[in-house]
């Protein structure tokens, strides 16, 4: 048992470090990460690979990364054993799940940055296995869990976002998507063109952007298409959940996402959708946002015709004809499995067109208001119930009188635009703003990462301008350009 | 041109009504869609047509001699001997038709054949004439002479009724002008052909070549009123109000009868005032309409037009109405407003109803109508019924978002929106800071897609490119 004492001598090696200055730990922990990649290698490993008590030494929290190499190891030789790569040994409620799951559940976030292709693959192990045995949420749960455990501000897209919306919306746990769906993903992984960067991984980084990158394995090969299918996925969530405000966020994304020549049959469904839902949150057709390429706009205004007329139907406010053109194209949206966002577009045209009568009228009686909205003539109950039911749900701001012979139909009166508001209201309003605060906080921090990446940050421009002045009016200092770099180099130095 | 559908005739009656309507019963102006005013018109005849000369006196006769049955047989009568002292048989032929289906037995009812042959063998020998002189011209190569022969034959087309080829003879006459006189004589020639052809744009870029020619102080000074009575007459035929109005308003008051071929002073105060009246608030119209110096001197030739707008400036929208209502035969038989009218009135009225909401936070429908629909009120059992036109027209008003305001059906008021800043602002400042949120994730995204380079492109082999899309299901052929 040579072996087992070497390990145990190497992580402990490993918990003294915890407060040595982080280059030395970076050292250290690259070491430990080298001598498992080289024992997994030669197979040493192998012997522990049917030793249940292995893993029970150690604890996931202290020593992620030997419970990581072991577990996998175990894993593997389950899968060989019984020809299957989903065993029931890794299958929920399994000997092996549990260890996956206690480990998901607690590793140590800084560490396993080190092994992140390792993780990932037991982040996708676990993902694929709770499909396989058809518990999706059971899955989704612990994906969650361990990405925002090492990552807590899930700002970099990876293979394992598109998994998690994925398992979400087969286990139609929709919510369990939302921790996830709320942090705004801001990058992409990227090889960082600067390699042994001015901060070892272990650091405590602003950003995730620079220790999630291309090398680290944290994500699989990304292609476009993940990034569209997630933004979609995800506003498919919050479609689910009704709320249309961010729905038509995630959607947006998708159709405005920069493209070649070509457009993806992803962003045309998007589009589809994002007409669906303008309707909803807005009551019209929203033109797609300002930074998506003209030709593709035209794209989708031809592919997405019958939707387009839908909408222009609804915005006139013409109950009819809007139900001719449902009907006309049926066959449209079910082939696109929007019956759904269509049905609830019917229904809330009745709603749209009284709010907007809000807006012309301060009372009006029930049968002229019936006459406004249907074009032909429909029951006063009818009309009756549907108003009160609004009212009754806050969607309308408005009191129905009863008038006192009954001969007459009773009076909706809307309350002023802008009644007084009230305390509560304040408050949440108040909260509102503060957080989206926060969010625009994130977002410029986010932003200055981005700015860094790409060399934008406003030093460098700064002094790149000032060095093309300096060569440009003097040949004093040819080299200015150069002096630029080095001021950057400078900065970045600061801020390790 | 030969019939005359009655379908669109307005009585006297139903004329408040008709306001409220105004664009249905005259709908289309650009169609040339013949009005029909039953009314009489307050001018006299003789009296109107003697203050134009030239060509627009037979235009403006036949115009009146279509549209108004009252007055046909007397302006077709006129026209026919206007057309008879000219050399233009198209105009005399059709003056004859319309004469004859008005008043079948008038004498003049029916063509003078031996005339209609001897005029036009005459402008036959006359074209031929002078293009051969022309063609002399040319070959002696005096750039004085190949210019006079151009004008001689524009003018000849002109008087001919050759419009097309009257312009195109001006416009030949360009390369051989010499002094800056010619060029400006050419140009208003142009714009003379271009009025009367209807052609705006060209009336405005002739317009604008005028302004930037190199004549003389003295004579740029001579023919600035000249000059900006035509382009604001183009500008309003354009439908552009307020820049007509502006510049109808800096006609300088030297304009007189010198360009009495197209426009009187009296029309200039009657166009500027019903332009300005469409398009200006009331301290616009104080400052530069009443108080104007310069254009005090036209409008004291129409008194009640100074009238109407100063009723308008006094809130006494009412009075201003009725009058402008009173003038509209006259109006109707103008040459140059009648297919603006409907649309002018209109503003004018929504104008109205807005500024009279002004000063209120609550009105009752009732009090509104008496003002704005009197024949309304009138006329109906429940004249602030949602049916009723006047409501239709307010609600109509609210939807375009020319009136802020709602209406209370049940107490039968018109509300306007008290805005409470305070939420009003919260409201803007929280949207405004999701927007922005929203945008700038975009465009963050969009950075760093583009850094890792994974913006869609299409792929080789499989790969759902835009070739694809052909297979989507398409709306089965509607529109």
């Amino acid at each position: 048992m040579t072996l087992l004492s070497d390990i145990i001598s190497a992580s402990a090696h490993l918990h003294s470090s915890n407060h040595l200055p982080s280059d030395e730990y970076d050292r250290r922990i690259r070491e430990l990460v080298e001598y498992f990649r080289r024992l997994q290698t030669t197979k040493a490993l192998e012997s522990f690979a049917n030793d249940e008590s292995f893993l029970d030494r150690f604890d996931p929290a202290i020593d992620s990364i030997p419970y990581l190499f072991v577990l996998r190891v175990q894993i593997q030789k389950e899968q060989e054993l019984n020809a299957d790569s989903f065993p029931a040994g890794i299958r929920p409620s399994g000997k092996l799940w549990t260890c996956a799951a206690l480990f998901l559940a607690s590793f140590d976030g800084v560490q396993v940055r080190y092994a992140g292709r390792e993780w990932r693959l037991l982040v996708e192990l676990v993902g694929q296995a709770s499909q396989a045995a058809s518990m999706p949420l059971l899955g989704a749960t612990l994906v969650k869990d361990a990405m925002l455990r090492l990552d807590p501000s899930c700002a970099v897209f990876t293979s394992n976002h598109l998994l998690l919306v994925r398992l979400c919306l087969q286990a139609k746990a929709y919510s369990c998507a939302l921790p996830v769906l709320k942090k705004q993903i801001c990058h992409v992984p990227i090889s960082l063109g600067r390699p042994s960067e001015h901060s070892v991984l272990c650091a405590d980084h602003g950003s995730s952007v620079s220790f999630m990158t291309e090398a680290s394995g944290v994500s699989s090969k990304l292609s476009y298409r993940d990034y569209l299918q997630y933004f979609l996925y995800g506003g498919m969530v919050y479609m689910a959940l009704k709320e249309w405000r961010n729905a038509l966020h995630f959607l947006g994304i998708v159709i405005s996402m920069p493209s070649t020549s070509s457009v993806s049959l992803i962003m045309v469904e998007a589009y589809k959708k994002w007409v669906l839902v303008g309707l909803l949150e807005k009551g019209k057709l929203c033109p797609p946002p300002s930074i998506t390429t003209p030709h593709v706009v035209k794209v989708y205004q031809s592919l997405a015709r019958p939707y387009i007329i839908l909408a222009r139907a609804f915005e006139r406010g013409d109950l009819k004809r809007l139900n001719a053109e449902v009907d006309a194209a049926m066959g449209v949206w079910s082939a696109d499995k929007n019956l759904g966002l269509i049905a609830q577009v019917v229904g809330a045209f009745f709603s749209q067109t009284v709010i907007k009568l809000g807006k012309t009228f301060a009372a009006l009686t029930m049968a002229d208001l019936s006459k406004q909205v249907f074009p032909s003539p429909v029951c006063a109950e009818v009309t009756g119930s549907a108003v009160s039911s609004l009212i009754m749900s806050r969607v309308l701001n408005a009191t129905l009188v009863q008038s006192k012979d009954h001969a007459e139909s009773s009076m909706l009166r809307f309350s002023s635009m802008h009644s007084l508001p009230r305390l509560s209201h304040e408050l949440d309003l108040q909260s509102q703003l503060k957080r989206e605060m926060k969010l625009m906080e994130t977002l410029v921090i986010n932003l200055r990462e981005t700015n860094n990446n790409l060399g934008l940050s406003d030093e460098y421009v700064d002094s790149l301008h000032k060095g093309q002045v300096w060569s440009g009016s003097s040949e004093v200092n040819p080299t200015g350009g150069e002096t630029g770099l080095e001021m950057d180099e400078d900065l970045m130095g600061d801020m390790s | 041109m030969d019939t005359l559908p009655d379908a669109t005739g307005l009585s006297r009656a139903d004329m408040d009504a008709a306001g409220l309507e105004a664009t249905t019963s005259i709908t289309t102006p650009r169609a040339r869609v013949l009005v029909k005013v039953d009314e009489p018109p307050k001018f006299d005849l003789d009296t109107y047509i003697a203050n134009y000369t030239g060509r627009t006196r037979y235009d403006r006769l036949y115009l009146i001699g279509t549209c108004s049955p009252l007055l046909s047989t007397d302006a077709l009568k006129a026209a026919i001997a206007e057309a008879r002292t000219s050399k233009d048989v198209s105009r005399y032929e059709r003056a004859v038709r319309a004469l004859a289906d008005v008043a079948p037995n008038d004498p003049d009812a029916s063509l003078d054949a031996a005339w209609v042959q001897e005029t036009n063998r005459y402008v036959q020998t006359q074209t031929e004439r002078l293009e051969h002189e022309l063609r002399g011209y040319k070959n002696n190569l005096i750039k004085e002479s190949i210019r006079m022969g151009h004008e001689d034959l524009g003018n000849h087309h002109y008087e001919t009724g050759d419009l097309a080829a009257a312009s195109k003879a001006y416009s030949r006459m360009r390369d051989y002008c010499t002094t800056p006189n010619h060029i400006t004589s050419m140009l208003f020639k142009m714009v003379n052909v271009a009025t009367e052809r209807g052609d705006w744009m060209s009336v405005q870029s002739n317009v604008h070549r005028l302004r930037n020619s190199q004549s003389k102080p003295e004579d740029a000074a001579k023919n600035l009123s000249k000059i900006s009575a035509a382009s604001a007459l183009s500008q309003m035929h354009q439908a552009s109000f307020l820049e007509a109005a502006n510049s109808f308003l800096s006609v300088p008051p030297d304009l007189g009868d010198t360009y009495n071929e197209v426009i009187t002073p009296n029309d200039v105060a009657v166009y500027g005032g019903l332009c300005a009246l469409a398009s200006m608030n009331r301290d616009e119209l104080q400052k530069n309409v009443l108080d104007s110096q310069t254009f005090r001197n036209f409008l004291e030739l129409e008194p009640h037009i100074r009238r109407a707008i100063a009723f308008f400036c006094n809130f006494k929208f009412r009075q201003c109405l009725d009058i402008l209502e009173a003038y509209r035969p006259d109006y109707l038989l103008d040459i140059h407003l009648q297919r603006h009218i409907p649309h002018l009135y209109k503003l004018i009225r929504t104008k109205s109803i807005e500024q009279y909401m002004i000063p209120f936070s609550r009105v009752t429908l009732d009090s509104m109508a008496k003002i704005f629909a009197p024949t309304v009120v009138g006329g109906e059992a429940r004249p602030t019924d949602i049916s009723s036109p006047f409501v239709q027209e307010l609600v109509g008003l609210i939807q375009d978002g020319v009136l802020n305001a709602r209406i209370d059906l049940e107490k039968g008021l018109l509300v306007s929106n008290q805005i409470d800043l305070r939420a009003e602002v919260q409201r803007t400042s929280l949207e405004s800071l999701r927007e922005f949120n929203e945008e700038a994730h975009l465009r963050i995204l969009h950075a760093a897609v583009l850094q890792a380079g994974l913006e869609v492109k299409p792929e080789k082999g499989e790969g759902p490119g835009l070739g694809n899309g052909g297979r989507f299901p398409r709306g089965p052929g509607r529109d």
